[in-house]
């Protein structure tokens, strides 16, 4: 017997879905959890350690068996280099895919990216200005060809300290420098971790998740900062956009053609090959009623910010989406796909595509994107979906969808705020909002599908706390109807009264998991404003279903970066009562901030408005006993 | 006689005693070997997971009297005096299920074995590695567990220590010492969290 459908999610649409997915006899993620049970604690306290192969070795947790590994490593060595390598493989991730933007930037400015463009010249020009480049009398090519040759220089060895660090407010920057943990290139502080946990090398635990806060600054200051800024450039900065949300966006008369990843350099030109009036006629002479384009998580959350293009689900729902029968042809790119995905697709019509020379799946067809020839290889695939319109089954569009305002870029909200920061300032300094919280992260099947995000989400709101949110957590609230201006309701009074004043929503989106860096650039903009640090802010960060390496990295770069941060699932660091320690209290000393680890988001609501009242106690503000 | 003796508190699910089992009862006697074996060796003992996906190692207990024992027909299960062994003769098996029924733990499987007839499938269950034994060896599943989920100890033995344990732990302010570690103790409570909140019967839904 299995479980019911509603232990498994608080959507409606994932719950019917499933429903759906178990009557055609298709696997999904929650039957892979239920047979991995029980996990090996071994792995899920830190204590496995597959470095090398004297090994592989444990620890006994209970302290009787094996105490050391081969080498001689301890509980607490093995827990440091375990995390450290998780750090770098989630920082390598956003990085990487920052990367891919400032080549295809570099081919724009050579003239081979053919479709692409600068949208955002303006950013382009500041942006520029901030690696010291001298724009003027230049055209934007130009420009952008000097830009992508400094951008991919903090990528190497030569420099002593990445560029945008100069973002950061002056004590930050202190902080990091008594630490030794300013970053200095992206590539290398990864690939220094690699070295660090080679089995003889580094062997303090403390100095490893030193190097890991490193790691994981050059991520966040660093290859996501990049990959956020340079999607803009290339892509359009977000603005307040009206959209729509859950598998209900899908079209049962149109050809319906999904994206599913993270990076927008395909989705972008698949948005182009969609418009194209030859293909919309194509569609009509197939029996279709228009195309109809629809994303999943974070490159669904890119094209939903800069082109307003409806939502169809987050990390739990992409291999139900496909059980609608409704998708002609599902496009991915890289990060987070779960290899399942062609399995799923086999059952229906249809098409499964990968693109990434990176990425490759089972049960898909393999069509190597790149920036000279996307706008060719997007149009024909294209047109192979809505050639495949006609081989469709039945179909089951479960739900209707709902209605979202996003694309909140820290330009946006300072737009909405009437140009500068102040009136956000004004309104936390009077106390109508007592401060903000960042909820950001991924789905996790350990926890009830959106609950952990809905749930602090709707607490916080209530509690005049301001949210702002991105990847698969902003989903979830576009979902749950919270990115609406009527949903400034569900706030408490203050909160109210400034939303329904500024005529935004109380949950603002602010892009995909690489754009958590629009929320430092923020925090570090209400520092500079006070003249203060980051932690000294009444602000939190929060990431209540979190599962991947790279919601790893961000957690670490937000807690480095002076943001208290609460985790829903355990990290695997409670084999060392040492590491748990100090990222729970000990990094307080050091950089002003640490992580709490609380499963329950009503209980995690607590944590983050004492902590918001304890920071505003200490600016002078007036504060609240929670 | 020594016994194997589940300590469930300590089995940490990694179910690494599943590997060895499967590998002590395969014909080529390595794991990487007997991964490729036909038929493919299957471990007789089974980790479960409990309410909140803690492991469990169900192994059979070698029940006295057998429930298993006194409902087979054909006499293929008898008691081995020796090593106090119930053990299960694959040539009079005759694939009946009822030895299952019978046992209210759990732990018989019927398949074809690389060790019992060929391509007959037959009743399977632990067998206290009764080879390994007669070699000297300690069973399988004992070997491999370093959390000390599975001993094999003088029951005498296992007793003492483990109403030295209790005692411990009651006196645990004295000694300052917990009977469970700390990391364990809130590995355990986080799993445990997660589950109480996955239960909530407060319906959450914002869609229907």
């Amino acid at each position: 017997m299995k479980d019911s459908v509603k232990e498994k999610s608080i959507a409606q649409d994932s719950r019917l879905l499933l429903e759906k997915a178990r009557a055609d006899g298709v696997e999904t993620v929650w039957d892979r959890f239920a047979a991995q049970l029980p996990n090996c604690g071994y792995c899920e306290m830190g204590l496995s350690c597959r470095i090398c192969v004297m090994g592989p070795c444990r620890i006994d947790p209970f302290g009787e068996g094996p105490q050391r590994g081969v080498c001689g490593a301890d509980a607490d060595i093995i827990v440091a280099r375990n995390l450290g390598r998780m750090i770098a493989a989630g920082a390598a991730s956003h990085s990487d895919h920052g990367r891919d933007l400032v080549e295809t930037l570099a081919e724009v400015a050579e003239g081979r990216a053919e479709g692409y463009g600068i949208a955002d010249e303006a950013k382009l020009r500041s942006f520029a200005g901030e690696y010291g480049i001298d724009t003027n009398d230049k055209d934007a090519l130009a420009v952008a060809a000097e830009l992508a040759e400094a951008l991919q220089e903090d990528y190497g060895t030569r420099k002593k300290a990445l560029t945008l660090l100069a973002r950061a407010p002056e004590k930050r920057r202190e902080i990091w420098k008594k630490l030794g943990i300013a970053p200095r290139g992206i590539d290398r502080e990864t690939s220094e971790m690699m070295h660090r946990t080679h089995m003889g090398v580094d062997n303090d635990w403390q100095s490893i998740l030193l190097h890991a806060m490193r790691n994981a600054l050059s991520d966040g200051w660093g290859g996501s900062l990049i990959a956020s800024e340079v999607s803009d450039i290339l892509c359009g900065t977000p603005t307040p956009t009206p959209t729509t949300a859950n598998a209900g966006v899908l079209k049962k008369d149109q050809v319906n053609i999904v994206v599913h990843g993270h990076n927008p350099v395909v989705s972008e030109m698949i948005l182009l090959a969609c418009q194209s009036p030859e293909m919309i006629a194509l569609a009509r002479e197939k029996g279709a009623d228009g195309i109809n384009l629809a994303g999943v998580c974070c490159t669904g959350n890119e094209l939903q910010m800069r082109h307003g293009i409806p939502m169809a689900g987050n990390h739990l729902s992409t291999e139900l989406v496909l059980t609608t029968g409704a998708v002609e042809m599902m496009i991915v790119d890289y990060q987070c796909i779960m290899p399942s995905l062609g399995q799923v697709a086999a059952c229906y019509h249809t098409k499964m595509i990968s693109t990434s020379d990176k990425a490759r799946f089972p049960g898909m067809e393999h069509r190597e994107f790149h920036p000279d020839n996307a706008r060719k290889i997007a149009g024909e695939l294209v047109r192979e979906a809505v050639e495949n319109f006609s081989r469709r089954g039945e179909v089951y569009l479960p739900v209707a969808p709902v209605t979202a305002t996003t694309g909140f870029s820290v330009e946006a909200v300072v737009q909405a705020l009437g140009g500068t920061p102040e009136p956000l300032l004004d309104a936390i300094k009077k106390g109508a909002i007592r401060g903000a919280a960042g909820v950001v992260g991924c789905n996790n099947p350990r926890i009830k599908q959106d609950h952990g995000h809905v749930t602090l989400m709707r607490r916080l709101i209530e509690n005049d706390i301001l949210v702002v949110d991105t990847g698969c957590a902003a989903v979830a609230s576009a979902k749950a109807g919270f990115k609406t201006a009527e949903a400034a309701a569900m706030a408490g009074d203050g909160l109210k009264a400034v939303c329904q004043a500024l005529k935004i929503p109380p949950v603002l989106h602010m892009g995909s998991c690489v754009d958590n860096v629009r929320i430092l650039t923020l925090a570090s903009a209400l520092a500079n404003a006070l003249g203060t640090d980051i932690s000294d802010l009444p602000i939190a960060g929060a990431a209540p279903e979190w599962y991947s390496e790279k919601a790893a990295a961000i957690g670490l770069y937000f807690v480095a970066s002076g943001v208290y941060t609460v985790l829903g699932p355990m990290p695997p660091i409670t084999g060392s009562a040492n590491v748990a320690r100090l990222l729970t209290q000990g990094l307080n000393d050091a950089v002003g901030a640490t992580f709490a680890v609380e499963p329950d988001p009503e209980k995690a609501a607590l944590l983050i408005r004492r902590h918001i009242e304890d920071k505003r106690r200490n600016l002078g503000l007036d504060a609240k006993a929670v | 006689m020594k016994k194997v003796v589940v300590n469930p508190q300590r089995c940490v699910g990694c179910m690494q005693c599943m590997i060895a089992c499967a590998t002590a009862h395969s014909r080529t006697q390595s794991l990487f070997t007997a991964a490729l074996e036909t038929p493919t060796p299957k471990p007789r003992v089974h980790v479960g997971a409990g309410l909140c996906g803690d492991g469990f190692p169900n192994r059979c207990r070698h029940c006295d009297p057998a429930p298993c024992m006194l409902a087979c027909l054909p006499g293929a299960i008898h008691r081995d005096p020796e090593l106090d062994t119930v053990r299960i003769d694959p040539d009079r098996c005759i694939n009946c299920a009822s030895c299952a029924m019978a046992c209210p733990f759990g732990v018989i499987r019927y398949h074809v074995d690389p060790l019992g007839p060929p391509g007959k499938t037959v009743a399977v269950k632990c067998d206290n590695c009764v080879d390994r034994r007669r070699e000297g060896r300690i069973p399988a599943c004992v070997e491999v567990c370093k959390s000390g989920a599975l001993t094999f100890e003088e029951m005498g033995a296992a007793m003492k220590r483990q109403t030295d344990a209790v005692a411990r732990s009651v006196a645990s302010e004295v000694e300052g010492k917990p009977a469970i570690p700390a990391g364990v103790a809130l590995h355990r409570a986080l799993r445990r969290a997660s589950w109480e909140m996955n239960q909530e019967r407060k319906e959450n839904s914002h869609e229907g």
